[in-house]
């Protein structure tokens, strides 16, 4: 099992965990043995988004979606973004709750804050080591990006 | 009606919707009983087609108007545009609670790059958005407010002698001669609240349109053209293809508005870069594939046509054929977009 890893944003640190797979859109993704898997935001994500205050999926479960198909909109405190599909597969289950509070997502994000599970082969997936390295190479640019509109330091 | 006189267009929502219906009717009655206003209703502003009386009447509307729809203000002040129903973007006052964001420090002003309206005469054009609110009163409030600012402007132009006030107007000779000079179309209710067919079709707003026409090139239906200044327009609206928005997520500047999508960037929500309100992450959440999505709904649509799937090889921008070097990553696109933002 790979450890956890932590990721500086400023002074946030944002917290990986070893045994999760990680998706380029910064979600995490933890693999069930029955061929299903659970997906959520990284930390990284939700320190970019701050306080969510909206959730919406486009699809419903049972649903087949390829690979970055737009599945949902997420408005929060600071940004507004779509949401696309982290790998092909089908969606099994949104998590509900979300859809009434999606405050739980920052409250906590690895565990209650789950997004969808889907039926997928999550093997092409990132390790928590090639996640942490593709946040370095491409920090400076995100601050660059950010800089002015998300107050990351504080 | 007259230009003294400021017209209340009340759009109304799709469907029959009673909490929405109930809202324009508390608004309707409220504004009825104001001085000075004249009211009207319209069925669902983005479905009225050219035929339309309700079209017809709105085109005829002189004087500054507000514009109460189901739509985000952006979205129903360049549909007008397109119809031909134009004038300067009057800024309305009513922010939905949420959207009230003391910490946004974002002091610096950007300044509108596109290419703008053309051909806009003097008068004011209020667009106000009826999901902000569900208590009537904040309309009500707002459309006072609005009459008044009117009413000042006129003041001021009247005594500046603002050009497109004709002199006659200062010597206080007006009213009647203009309205002798132009009879205002008498429209009964009935005409006017003929409900239509639904429609789907884009909207520029010109504030961002750059002209750069890589909507012309990517959309295979037919719905762009240019015009005779060579300025693109949306020239066959009804060729669209229902529920696509594929040229939304094509265009570099976000111009392309589909007043019904759900994603509230595309339906002209006023937020993204540009608005500086509230940053636009999708391209950082995988979206920065936004070329490819648009390339799917469009074969998809070319597929329901009986004609063959392109992908990626018409039409897609220049900016991702001349790559330098490496492979871009997300960010590096990302990045470059926002460069040209200059923020």
């Amino acid at each position: 099992m790979a450890e956890d890893r932590t990721f500086l944003m400023g002074k946030f640190p944002a917290v990986l965990p070893g045994k999760l797979r990680y998706a380029r859109n910064h979600m995490w993704c933890c693999p069930s043995q029955d061929g299903r898997a659970r997906f959520g935001f990284t930390s990284y994500a939700i320190r970019l988004m701050q306080d969510v205050y909206f959730l919406d999926w486009q699809v419903s479960p049972g649903d087949r979606v390829e690979l970055l198909q737009q599945i949902g909109h997420i408005e929060t405190s600071k940004a507004i973004s779509d949401l696309f599909a982290p790998l092909a597969g089908t969606i099994v289950a949104f998590n509900l709750e979300l859809l009434n509070d999606p405050s739980g997502i920052n409250v906590d994000g690895y565990g209650a804050g789950w997004l969808f599970d889907m039926a997928c082969d999550s093997a092409s997936l990132w390790s928590v080591e090639e996640y942490y390295q593709f946040l370095s190479e491409n920090w400076e640019k995100t601050q660059r990006l950010i800089k002015g509109k998300i107050n990351i330091e504080d | 009606m007259n230009r003294q006189r400021l017209t209340v267009v009340l759009s109304q929502a799709q469907g029959k919707d009673p909490a929405r219906r109930a809202l324009e009717e508390s608004i309707t009655a409220a504004l009825l009983m104001e001085p000075d206003l004249d009211v009207s209703i319209v069925p669902y502003l983005y479905d009225l087609g050219p035929e339309h009386t309700g079209r017809l009447f709105l085109e005829s509307i002189q004087g500054d108007m507000v514009v109460l729809a189901w739509m985000y203000p952006r979205a129903a002040f360049w549909l007008l545009d397109r119809d031909g129903v134009k004038g300067h973007y009057g800024v309305n006052q009513i922010t939905p609670p949420a959207e009230k964001d003391e910490d946004d420090e974002d002091g610096e002003p950007e300044t509108p790059k596109g290419i703008g309206a053309v051909d806009v005469p003097e008068r004011w054009i209020y667009c106000l958005d009826l999901r902000d609110h569900n208590n009537y009163e904040v309309y009500v409030r707002e459309v006072r407010r609005i009459a008044a600012e009117c009413r000042e402007r006129r003041e001021a132009q009247r005594q500046t002698g603002a050009p497109g006030q004709p002199t006659l107007v200062q010597l206080g000779l007006l009213d009647r001669q203009e309205e002798a000079a132009k009879p205002q179309p008498q429209f009964t209710a009935e005409q006017l609240l003929q409900q239509p067919t639904r429609r789907w079709y884009p909207v520029i707003d010109y504030s961002r349109c750059t002209n750069c026409l890589e909507c012309l090139d990517f959309c295979l239906f037919g719905v762009y053209g240019v015009d005779k200044l060579d300025r693109i327009f949306v020239e066959n609206q009804d060729n669209c293809k229902r529920g696509c928005p594929a040229c939304s997520r094509v265009c570099p500047e976000h111009a392309i508005m589909f007043p019904d999508y759900k994603t509230p960037a595309i339906a002209g929500a006023p937020v993204g870069n540009i608005s500086g309100l509230k940053i636009d992450l999708s391209k950082l959440f995988g979206g920065d594939d936004a070329l490819k999505i648009a390339a799917q709904e469009r074969d998809r649509e070319l597929i329901a046509d009986g004609r063959q799937a392109v992908g990626m090889t018409v039409g897609i921008p220049k900016r991702q054929a001349d790559k330098p070097k490496g492979p871009k990553d997300d960010l590096d696109k990302l990045m470059d977009a926002l460069d040209k933002l200059d923020i």
